[in-house]
């Protein structure tokens, strides 16, 4: 079983390669999913053609974490659960394992690291700072993604206890706090290198600049995004730029 | 520069590639993607500054599943070699325009190409119901084939946009219209990047921890 769970694993790094509005990752979940299922194929009762075709449609999760799902269906199939029972896990899993994934990897995990990474550039690090940030973070996505395919393979349909260990909660919980320190301790280095480019005038500008574009985004979040907002900045001054002789 | 054309151009592939494709390790992530660039020109300094701008920038979108969001990682390719072939020091405005543009053109790209996908998908539905591996593995891979077109086809846009603007823009932007667009682009950058902060921070409690990570970085910043 090793050599297919490992393809599976490998897989499940382009689970989002066909990404598409209709079944959103159900295409590249069904791809990780079918080393799987291939034992299934030695039945002459159409099992493995059954269980693919059940294994590419609608499922949507987080990616590191997709691999729960991926897990804990192909387990279902092989076991030999009903189609009804499979569907239902499918439609279950969806949701938590997206919402976990977010909150965990999105909004914790990768700004907390991206942070100090940026802290660490501003304080001088340079080039070992960038590294670091790539170690340690991969560290934790590969661990994650193999945390999930082996969780969801070995508890089969019983997987929403792995949902439910410990370790989930606590990271939540520790992630939030230490991301929002991590967040706030950047945010004036990053700020203070940035500035140092510019002497006397431009610094007090880029000040004005930055606290009045800050104040923007956050008075219409609805209508600015920073990329708008940088673009109408940017395009100001380069036409004040071009004639300013 | 068209001696580093194939190279920015491979690069800034797999950086397309590594957003949603394979393997979402983070190169990126515009301070990887930054940094990586500036190494292979031989110019970390404006990698480092580009990256670190970008990634302020990136901040300001969380990529949760069908969000639209500009493409950040080919764009700080294509910024650092505009930096670098530009070659003001510290100047990081004119890098900007066109990294921005390609960030937006990047996440035109990603609808354009989820599209492209889903007609696929619903070509090859009957098959994929059937259990047709070979249809599921061909239309997985296809999708795989249809993010390298999209990755590389920013990216070369991108440093389309790098030539048009050192042969027509940088000779007519003066010493001080280039250091205006500097503080226009790391304003709009540090705006960008606290918004994008509070946002990822949200409310309550975490918010206090924020106000200890500020004050802990004030503390840094005036010793350092």
């Amino acid at each position: 079983m090793k050599p297919r769970l490992g393809a599976a694993f490998l897989r499940l790094f382009t689970v989002q390669a066909s990404w598409n509005y209709e079944r959103l990752i159900g295409v590249g979940a069904g791809f990780a999913a079918e080393p799987l299922l291939r034992p299934l194929r030695d039945g002459e009762d159409g099992r493995y053609r059954a269980a693919l075709g059940r294994g590419t449609r609608y499922f949507n999760a987080h990616p590191y974490l997709s691999g729960v799902g991926v897990g804990a269906l192909a387990r279902a199939e092989c076991d030999g659960a009903p189609a009804e029972q499979i569907e239902r896990l499918r439609g279950a899993l969806a949701g938590p394992l997206g919402s976990i994934g977010d909150r965990l990897v999105w909004a914790g995990w990768l700004p907390a690291l991206s942070a100090l990474a940026l802290a660490a550039a501003a304080l001088g690090a340079g080039l070992p700072a960038v590294a670091a940030f790539l170690v340690i973070y991969n560290a934790g996505h590969v661990t994650l993604r193999w945390w999930g395919l082996s969780s969801g393979w070995n508890r089969g349909v019983h997987v929403a206890t792995a949902l439910q260990e410990p370790w989930i909660r606590r990271a939540g919980a520790l992630l939030a706090p230490a991301t929002a320190l991590a967040l706030g301790f950047a945010l004036p280095l990053v700020a203070l290198w940035s500035g140092e480019a510019f002497r006397g005038p431009s610094r007090v500008t880029l000040a004005l600049v930055a606290a009045v574009a800050f104040g923007l985004l956050r008075w219409r979040p609805d209508v600015l995004s920073g990329l708008r907002l940088g673009l109408v900045l940017v395009a100001v001054a380069l036409v004040a730029g071009m004639l300013w002789r | 520069m068209s001696g580093a054309l194939p190279m920015l151009l491979a690069w800034g592939t797999v950086v397309g590639l590594d957003l949603v494709s394979v393997p979402q390790m983070m190169l990126s992530r515009p301070l990887v993607a930054g940094a990586l660039t500036g190494l292979c020109l031989g110019d970390v300094a404006s990698g480092l500054r580009l990256g670190v701008l970008f990634e302020l920038f990136q901040y300001d979108i969380l990529p949760v599943g069908a969000t639209r969001y500009p493409e950040y990682g080919p764009a700080t390719v294509v910024a650092v070699a505009a930096a670098h072939f530009d070659g003001v020091p510290f100047g990081v405005g004119l890098a900007t325009v066109v990294g921005l543009f390609t960030a937006m053109l990047g996440g035109v790209s990603l609808q354009m190409l989820r599209r492209l996908n889903t007609r696929a998908v619903a070509q090859a539905a009957p098959a994929l119901e059937a259990g047709d591996v070979r249809a599921l593995t061909r239309l997985h891979l296809a999708g795989w084939g249809r993010d390298v077109v999209r990755a590389a086809a920013v990216t070369a846009a991108g440093l389309g946009l790098v030539a048009l603007a050192l042969t027509f823009v940088a000779p007519v932007l003066t010493h001080r219209g280039e250091r205006l667009l500097s503080v226009a682009a790391t304003g709009a950058a540090l705006a960008a990047g606290a918004a994008g902060t509070l946002r990822i921070v949200g409310r309550g409690v975490a918010l206090r921890w924020l106000a200890a990570g500020l004050a802990g970085g004030v503390v840094v910043a005036w010793l350092s």
